[in-house]
């Protein structure tokens, strides 16, 4: 049943294609977790994360220097060598300078119909909720007229809940990886997480579902491995979870935005629907961008709790400048805690590999020892 | 009771025989050949200089980046790991090594305990290592192993700004076209590799004592370099290259007894 979640993954532009075609309505694509997904799936749209590829850049190189965040570049490069041709439409919210400037390349060099800027606020308060939910409200009114139908309050009240189940769902097999034998890897949570990102969401609460049911069963559970912890960037595959399984290590609980940061938190079904997603999506993501060192790093101790590890990988994409400005904090932190650190300045390509692979495997003696 | 470590880097491959806890053999040749071939080489050049051969090995542990290739080793270990142990060996109170290799430069931080707390590696970048060393004395017509001592000798520098190793190149061949004397380059390239060992050295936090290791270390030019600007003492053993292959000769003796 895990396999199912991975090949979703693997073969996710046919899949969105496949479902396009049956369903007859849109599939947008997002970048980053601070899209409210529920919106877009209030109006019967697809929503897919954009995810870049282990594969040279070649069409973006025509247009952007080399010392651009390498997850975004990758994606662009992913657009303009048409591997994204279903998309309808993309909405890219007001992140980082690099995912902004990709509103404007975008407008620039794609054909997307849709391309909407989403603004989110800088800070957290109840004046950003305000903002951001009269943000939402724009942001629902351009839905409507794309889709030319109006997404009823019924509709999003009942996206909401798909989405809060799909958060619970997600929150318990993540916290099976704390189990000791383990009952799931981190990466085959980090499958599950990825594919929840692209797949339609109630038919991923099937199938996860259906996988709690009895997952604690497997006649095939992992190996155990030292028990890791990584805070991330960006990790749009399961690569680096499968490595450091293959270095004798095993993630058992992270602080990643294409990780627990997407799924942590609900959103409240009984409070008016878009000040509710507004208050999730501003206050409860974990994200450097918005929060001040000390809510952020609360936040990622938190996901250690009961998780028991000996060490942290820090993984941050080059040119990731929220993240990389937090790093010094986020290892004292950790070192203080008598949490050892390795740190990687990761790339999106496959060259790095080898030397993680050292580094993991030195990394995983050292604790051992 | 004879254990063996080899240590099979990118540049150099080496070898120490240890008889009852002390070193009674070492040799280390450069690497060139496919690894299970020249590891056995060099073990086998090792053991020529004592009266046992390579049956009475009991345990044999490997590391380096080709620690994989070697497929006569009971064991495999990581260069942190036996880098470490092969210090702590030869200076019991080292807190700190910095271990300069072919290809990359490490910097392993050792506990009260003598367990490893923490390591860093230089950043997918030439510079800074001894491959970098080898790439200027081809464009100096200077051999490696005289590239410290002239640039100890020296009266002057010319500074060599560039960070990347193939700039640095660059700014060398104009430095050579204007006619500075290469000496004056030797000792501006040597302080450009000390900045970029300083980097991941984090010259805030490091601890005394100091053993330097690998290669480059024979190096006193940048050895001297970074303990000036560091303000401590570095410890360079009398055969720095076999430090690591030390330290897996030492976690054999462990596995044995």
């Amino acid at each position: 049943m895990l396999e199912q979640f991975r090949q979703y993954h693997l073969a996710r532009h046919q899949n969105a294609r496949v479902w396009k075609e049956q369903s007859g309505s849109q599939v947008l694509g997002t970048l980053c977790c601070c899209v409210p997904e529920e919106i877009i799936h209030a109006a019967g749209i697809l929503p897919v994360r954009i995810m870049g590829e282990h594969e040279e850049t070649t069409e973006a190189d025509i247009h952007f220097p080399t010392n651009l965040c390498p997850y975004c570049k990758s994606c662009f490069d992913q657009a303009l060598k048409e591997r994204y041709d279903y998309l309808d439409g993309l909405v890219i919210p007001n992140v980082c300078n690099m995912i902004k400037a990709m509103y404007g390349f975008s407008k620039l060099l794609l054909k997307t119909p849709y391309i909407r800027f989403l603004e989110v606020p800088q800070r957290l308060s109840d004046q950003g909720v305000d903002y951001f939910t009269k943000e939402l409200r724009r942001f629902k009114e351009s839905l409507e007229d794309f889709v030319g139908k109006p997404i009823l309050d019924e509709a999003l009240h009942h996206s909401i809940d798909v989405y809060n189940e799909s958060r619970t769902l997600l929150e318990k097999v993540s916290e099976l990886r704390k189990k000791s034998p383990p009952v799931v890897s981190g990466s085959e949570v980090q499958e599950i997480v990825l594919s929840s990102m692209l797949m339609p969401k109630e038919e991923h609460n099937r199938l996860l579902a259906g996988l709690l049911d009895h997952i604690e069963e497997r006649d095939d559970p992992p190996e155990a491995g030292v028990r890791l912890f990584v805070s991330a960037s960006i990790l749009d595959d399961t690569d680096l979870f499968a490595l450091i399984e293959e270095c004798g290590g095993m993630v058992v609980a992270d602080d990643m935005p294409m990780g627990s940061r997407y799924f942590f938190g609900q959103v409240d079904s009984n409070s008016e629907p878009l000040r509710a997603l507004a208050d999730r999506y501003l206050n409860k993501i974990a994200c450097p961008r918005k929060m001040l060192p000390e809510e952020r790093l609360n936040f990622a101790t938190d996901r250690m709790l009961d998780a028991d590890v000996k060490g942290t990988i820090i993984h941050n994409m080059r040119a990731c400048d929220s993240h990389l400005y937090e790093y010094p904090l986020l290892r004292q932190q950790l070192e203080s805690q008598g949490l050892p650190v390795l740190f990687f300045r990761g790339e999106e390509t496959e060259t790095e590999k080898e030397q993680q692979r050292a580094d993991i495997e030195a990394f995983i003696e050292m604790l051992e020892d | 009771m004879l254990v063996c470590g080899i240590d099979v880097g990118a540049g150099n491959v080496s070898a120490v025989i240890l008889q009852d806890g002390d070193v009674i053999s070492y040799c280390v040749v450069t690497s060139g050949e496919e690894g299970a071939t020249i590891s056995r080489k060099v073990v086998d050049e090792a053991l020529r200089k004592t009266p046992f051969g390579f049956d009475d090995v009991q345990y044999l542990v490997a590391t380096g980046c080709g620690r994989s290739s070697v497929p006569f080793a009971h064991r495999q270990s990581t260069e942190v790991v036996c880098q470490a142990k092969g210090a702590l060996y030869l200076l019991p109170s080292v807190k700190t090594v910095i271990n300069l290799g072919t290809e990359s430069s490490r910097v392993i931080r050792i506990g009260e305990n003598g367990k490893v707390e923490a390591f860093t590696k230089n950043d997918k970048c030439a510079a800074g290592s001894g491959l970098f060393l080898e790439t200027m004395s081809t464009i100096l017509e200077i051999p490696v192993e005289l590239m410290g001592n002239l640039s100890l000798e020296s009266n002057g520098y010319e500074e060599v700004s560039s960070i990347c190793a193939v700039f640095a190149e660059s700014e060398v061949i104009s430095h050579i076209h204007r006619g500075v004397s290469r000496d004056h380059i030797l000792v501006g390239l040597h302080k450009a590799v000390a900045d970029r060992i300083l980097e991941i050295l984090g010259v805030a936090n490091v601890k005394s004592d100091i053993m330097a290791t690998g290669g480059v270390a024979k190096n006193m030019a940048i050895v001297k370099e970074l303990e000036q600007r560091v303000g401590l003492e570095i410890t360079v053993p009398p055969e720095p290259q076999i430090v690591g292959a030390l330290g897996a000769a030492l976690l054999g003796q462990d596995k044995v007894s």
